[in-house]
């Protein structure tokens, strides 16, 4: 009989998984034994980072989207649909076209949603880049900014030891946003301000996620004019004063809000029972070796949707995906799982327009920072506008 | 007593440390280690070329710019992408008809027929116009 996998969600993880788990059985999906299908609720791909050069008019919208139909391999059922409900005991979703879909695999990877409104006033006079209308609308922003406060905010889930989306990019939204007004030669005018609150997943009064890129953080800032704080946990928006408040009683002023908000996992995430995450927030129980979602051995979970304390990015995926096409092809055919996922993330940090800074980190080692370099920043570039599409693709 | 370098007024503890990532005795031995290695390459002037190399590279990073990057990447992308899509054409062609039964001439047809076939052809011979199109030489000398 045909085992069926089913694979939710169409961004990164979810079509390099897909990919992935084809070529990894591709012996028995050949004979007709297995059959993989993917769902996504929309017919394109988009390379979500991309939103952050968005909003410094850095690139447009053909550029970073692709058909999804051209990253998966033909023999993937790929179909767009959204699943409105998880079944997990039931091992079946149901979706928005009213049809029911049954599987014997299922790989979870819906991503997460920005929730600003999470946060009084923040959705009215916030701005962030994680998501593509919101990151025009700060590009607009940006574009007629030349004097001013601007103000920077770091908001991280609160299910303890999880953190905020892509950890490193407020950090590289505020070089990128230093350099923009340099160029701009509006620099001189405007304040800038990053903060980061007081909780920081097991780290306090930090500013950054990891000790030892935090310790060398003050540095980097000081030397381009960009002021900094530590433990402004926001609480609260005032829109019409244009004023934050945090949690820790402090009022700061600004003209525009930068934010890095709130993130909740997708809805059907939310409503399936299964997670036990604070806040609702929906992060699904995640085996931290297996990636099996707890409880739900025929069920694996990746990337954003995790409630691991490892990055919530698409360099997470890169190596959780192996992993899971190992685990569902072991369990197939040996019937027991057969790899381990160690934590790894692997990244090219964007620091400032131009340079970059290769980064690592698994489970039991931070990031060791090093100077970023011209070279780094092309192969940033060089990621973004092609080695992407190879690495959806599985092919990297 | 004066601390102070005579050629670059900086101070003895300031000159320490510079040079103290020199200092560290892990340091010292790879650099000693490197150095033994790398001898008989200088002593044959071979290492010359490697250093030629490294200059070379170095002007490549120099002359690199956004829009060099992005016209690269826009040709890996469009070659890496089109022998992706036709290895996998030809992978999943070869296994349907390696499993499915030898279809008969009405059979051919029928399948003719299907759309996504007609989709296929109509590339084909749309691909061929265009390379017709290029090799048109009616052009006076």
């Amino acid at each position: 009989m045909t085992k069926h996998i089913l694979v939710v969600g169409g961004g990164i993880g979810g079509t390099m998984t897909a990919n992935s788990i084809v070529a990894k059985l591709y012996p028995e999906v050949a004979r007709g034994a297995v059959k993989v299908t993917l769902l996504s609720d929309s017919p394109w791909h988009y390379y979500k980072p991309a939103f952050m050069y968005v909003a410094f008019d850095m690139f447009f919208e053909g550029e970073l989207r692709r058909k999804q139909q051209s990253l998966l391999r033909p023999e993937i059922d790929f179909r767009v649909d959204k699943v409105t409900s998880f079944d997990f005991a039931g091992s079946k979703v149901k979706t928005q076209s009213g049809k029911t879909i049954g599987y014997d695999y299922i790989v979870v990877s819906t991503g997460c949603l920005p929730a600003p409104e999470r946060i009084p006033g923040l959705k009215e006079a916030g701005d962030y880049f994680y998501q593509q209308k919101p990151a025009l609308q700060m590009a607009e922003r940006l574009r007629k900014f030349e004097k001013g406060r601007i103000f920077i905010t770091v908001n991280f889930p609160k299910t303890p030891n999880v953190p905020h989306q892509c950890g490193i990019a407020p950090v590289e939204t505020t070089l990128m946003l230093d350099e923009y007004l340099r160029r701009k030669g509006v620099r001189d005018q405007v304040e800038i301000v990053y903060t980061y609150p007081t909780v920081s997943q097991l780290l306090r009064n930090c500013l950054f996620l990891q000790q030892e890129v935090c310790e060398v953080m003050p540095a980097i800032f000081e030397s381009k004019g960009i002021k900094y704080q530590r433990g402004f946990t926001l609480a609260s928006v005032d829109p019409e004063r244009k004023v934050a408040t945090s949690e820790e009683g402090k009022e700061e002023g600004f003209d525009l809000l930068m934010c890095t908000p709130p993130i909740r996992a997708v809805d059907a995430v939310l409503e399936s029972g299964v997670s036990q995450a604070a806040n609702n927030e929906g992060w699904l129980p995640t085996n931290r070796q297996t990636l099996q979602l707890e409880g739900f051995p025929n069920a694996y979970v990746m990337g954003d949707t995790v409630d691991l304390p490892i990055s919530k990015a698409g360099g997470s995926c890169h190596n959780q995906c192996p992993i899971i096409a190992n685990n569902i092809a072991g369990d197939l055919r040996l019937g027991r799982t057969v790899d381990v996922y160690d934590g790894k993330v692997q990244a090219v940090a964007q620091m400032g327009l131009e340079a970059g800074m290769p980064l690592w980190y698994d489970y039991d080692e931070d990031v060791h920072p090093t100077p970023p370099t011209k070279v780094g920043g092309l192969l940033r570039k060089a990621f973004n506008r092609g080695i992407y599409w190879s690495v959806a693709r599985g092919i990297i | 007593m004066n601390t102070s370098s005579s050629d670059t007024g900086a101070t003895l503890t300031e000159t320490a440390a510079a040079l103290s990532p020199l200092l560290d005795e892990a340091t010292e031995r790879g650099l000693k280690e490197l150095l033994e290695k790398v001898a008989p390459l200088i002593q044959g002037r071979r290492f010359h070329n490697v250093v030629d190399l490294l200059s070379l590279a170095s002007d490549g990073v120099d002359m690199f710019d956004d829009a060099m990057v992005q016209k690269l990447m826009k040709a890996y992308e469009e070659s890496v992408g089109t022998a992706w899509a036709l290895g996998n054409a030809a992978r999943y062609a070869q296994n349907q008809a390696a499993t499915l039964p030898v279809p008969t001439l009405f059979g051919l047809l029928r399948t003719a027929g299907n759309e996504d076939v007609r989709r296929g052809l109509h590339f084909v011979l749309q691909f061929l116009a265009v390379l017709g199109r290029q090799m048109n030489n009616d052009v006076e000398e």
